[in-house]
């Protein structure tokens, strides 16, 4: 038992200390070990978690966000075989992509691991999706929220087609939309009526995990 | 020489001069046919036309379009300055990049190994392309890359730089710029997840490409100052609006020594030299100034930087220089809020002397009446003494 929580400990303190040579080599050991993969999967979100607490003291920075995210995905690869679907994804759907015009992806990749990890499922459109596409995603997979990334000032009118196309789906109710990026703002959000303004990845996080809830 | 250069060198060297100097940028057909009342070349057809795109096409294949391309672009950016004169601007940043390669009328490759994805504006002109993806991915790539267009830019601006001081030097203060700073170039070369990855664990093939642009910028800047250019913006976004994009560790790190040999380079030279970063910068801004950078760019007010809190933080060691808000001031204020923006920046950052105001940053949704607005109340407000304001 010791062993097993050791395993676990060193994952989670691997991934939050963004020691990124030891952490396939450690999963490894801990599955020939007999650790479960879901519960190193845990651990791992669990480094992730104080790495965002980390960037949100300051500690540490937006590469160091990628760093960890980029290890949390190859992690990811290696537990998969060892993975069934009950145990991702568990917070429900949500669809994220950048806004139709924008090609800018560096957040929005970031907060697609960033909520991976926290346990959601999500829908990564890619870039320049028109809002047709994002309504699809949302009745394909019952997603309760979208994210809606968009760093171009003059592609912030994308945000309110996407808004009036859910509500033409007869979707808007059901479904929560958060926005950010480098040009989005308070005023932009209530503008376009959508529910949240996300400053980061982090702050991302916890829109969805509070929506989630 | 020209009361614009006394008046933009004075804030550099944080003396007061006679007002607070206003810089610009035209980086837009739009804009630029707007303000010199041309009607701006159709070239948007060439992209967004079914049939004339066929025709870029076609041309693309061509030998020697890269020459056409690269004529487009000296003519651009004559007008650019042309227009930035017309506006009564004491400054401009001066945007010239013979680096596009149209592959077709979709696709862009720049000669540093960058996709780019041809656009245009609402009105259907054409506008910078948008960055898609690296093509240098690892240190064999760079190895491989062909270089010789690269070697070719000092050259290049040294003629068109010559041209633009000898046709507008007497009227306007001129800051040349490169493509892209060193971080910018580096990660966009292979896109940023690879870059922070590779900074990681690959850190020699990163500092092999930043040594090469550093001394490719080095010249660059030596053949702007031989044709009689004061000024270079470096431009190198390092931060998003909640920080620096990397520790600031790091950046010294992996980018410092080059840094520090750019603005040595320009400083021996005789110009200034200014810094731009979008974003939030509040912890690189004493890095600025270690690295001997005269002025410091952008100051983003939606990237919650405070211009009064960074006047008060480094205000007496280096110039400030932009903090108009371009995603609504610039865009569609009206006068008065326009007016009230230009006097808030001056009451923050005048006293004793070091601001240029400046837009943050330049798309083709600002308005050409509003930058008027923002001149006009920068010659109203902006007289030394300052007054209560």
């Amino acid at each position: 038992m010791e062993d097993y929580l050791g395993y676990l400990d060193r994952v989670k303190r691997a991934l939050a200390d963004l020691e990124v040579d030891e952490i396939n080599p450690l999963l490894k050991g801990a599955l020939e070990a007999g650790v479960k993969a879901p519960d190193l999967l845990n651990a791992m979100s669990a480094g992730m978690e104080v790495v965002g607490r980390r960037f949100e003291a300051g500690e540490y920075f937006l590469a160091d966000l990628v760093l960890a995210g980029e290890e949390m995905k190859e992690g990811v690869e290696v537990l998969k075989p060892h993975l069934s679907a009950g145990d991702t994804g568990g917070k429900g759907a949500v669809v994220m992509c950048t806004v139709k015009g924008d090609i800018h992806d560096i957040g929005k990749n970031l907060v697609c691991i960033m909520l991976s990890s926290a346990g959601f499922k999500v829908v990564d459109l890619g870039v320049d999706v028109p809002a047709e596409k994002v309504v699809e995603a949302v009745r394909g997979n019952s997603a309760f929220a979208v994210g809606l990334s968009v760093l171009l000032t003059t592609m912030v009118g994308s945000i309110g087609e996407v808004v009036e196309a859910l509500r033409s789906a007869g979707l808007r109710d059901s479904v929560k939309i958060a926005i950010g990026g480098a040009c989005t703002t308070q005023e932009l959000a209530d503008r376009y009526g959508v529910d949240a303004l996300g400053r980061d990845a982090v702050e991302a996080v916890r829109i969805f995990s509070g929506w989630a809830a | 020489m020209a009361e614009q250069h006394d008046r933009v060198l004075a804030a550099l060297e944080l003396r007061e001069p006679d007002r607070v100097p206003v810089m610009g940028m035209v980086t837009d057909y739009t804009s630029m046919g707007e303000i010199l009342g041309k009607r701006p070349l159709p070239l948007g057809l060439f992209f967004s036309n079914r049939v004339m795109a066929r025709v870029t096409d076609l041309l693309a294949s061509i030998d020697n379009y890269a020459a056409f391309v690269r004529l487009a672009m000296d003519s651009f950016t004559r007008g650019s300055v042309a227009a930035a004169v017309k506006m009564g601007y004491d400054a401009i940043w001066v945007f010239y990049l013979p680096t596009w390669r149209y592959l077709n009328s979709r696709e862009v490759r720049d000669i540093y190994g960058r996709m780019w994805e041809a656009d245009l504006d609402s009105r259907g002109n054409l506008k910078s392309p948008m960055y898609r993806k690296g093509l240098i991915t690892s240190p064999e790539d760079w190895r491989a890359w062909p270089k010789e267009d690269i070697f070719r830019l000092p050259a290049l601006y040294n003629r068109i730089f010559r041209r633009l001081q000898r046709e507008y030097g007497d009227r306007i203060f001129m800051f040349a710029s490169f493509s892209a700073g060193l971080f910018e170039l580096s990660w966009q070369c292979m896109g940023f997840e690879r870059f922070v990855m590779a900074a990681r664990k690959e850190r020699e093939f990163i500092e092999r490409m930043v040594r090469f642009y550093a001394d490719l910028y080095s010249l660059i800047i030596e053949a702007v100052a031989d044709a009689g250019i004061p000024g270079v913006i470096y431009s190198d976004d390092l931060a998003y609006r909640s920080g620096p994009m990397l520790s600031p560790k790091l950046y010294e790190e992996i980018f410092g020594e080059a840094y520090r040999r750019i603005v040595d380079t320009a400083h021996g030279q005789g110009m200034k030299i200014v810094m731009h970063s979008c974003g939030n910068v509040y912890d690189l801004l004493e890095w600025f100034v270690d690295c001997g950078f005269d002025g410091v760019h952008a100051l983003e007010p939606t990237a919650g930087v405070d211009l009064a809190k960074v006047k008060e933080m480094v205000g007496d060691r280096i110039c400030l220089v932009g903090n108009m808000d371009v995603t609504h001031v610039l865009v569609d204020a009206g006068r008065e809020e326009v007016k009230e923006a230009v006097r808030r920046s001056i009451s923050a950052a005048g006293a004793g002397g070091g601001y240029i105001i400046a837009p943050t940053n330049s798309h083709e949704s600002m308005t050409v009446r509003n930058l008027r607005w923002m001149v006009e109340a920068a010659e109203r407000c902006g007289r030394y003494p300052l007054g209560e304001m």
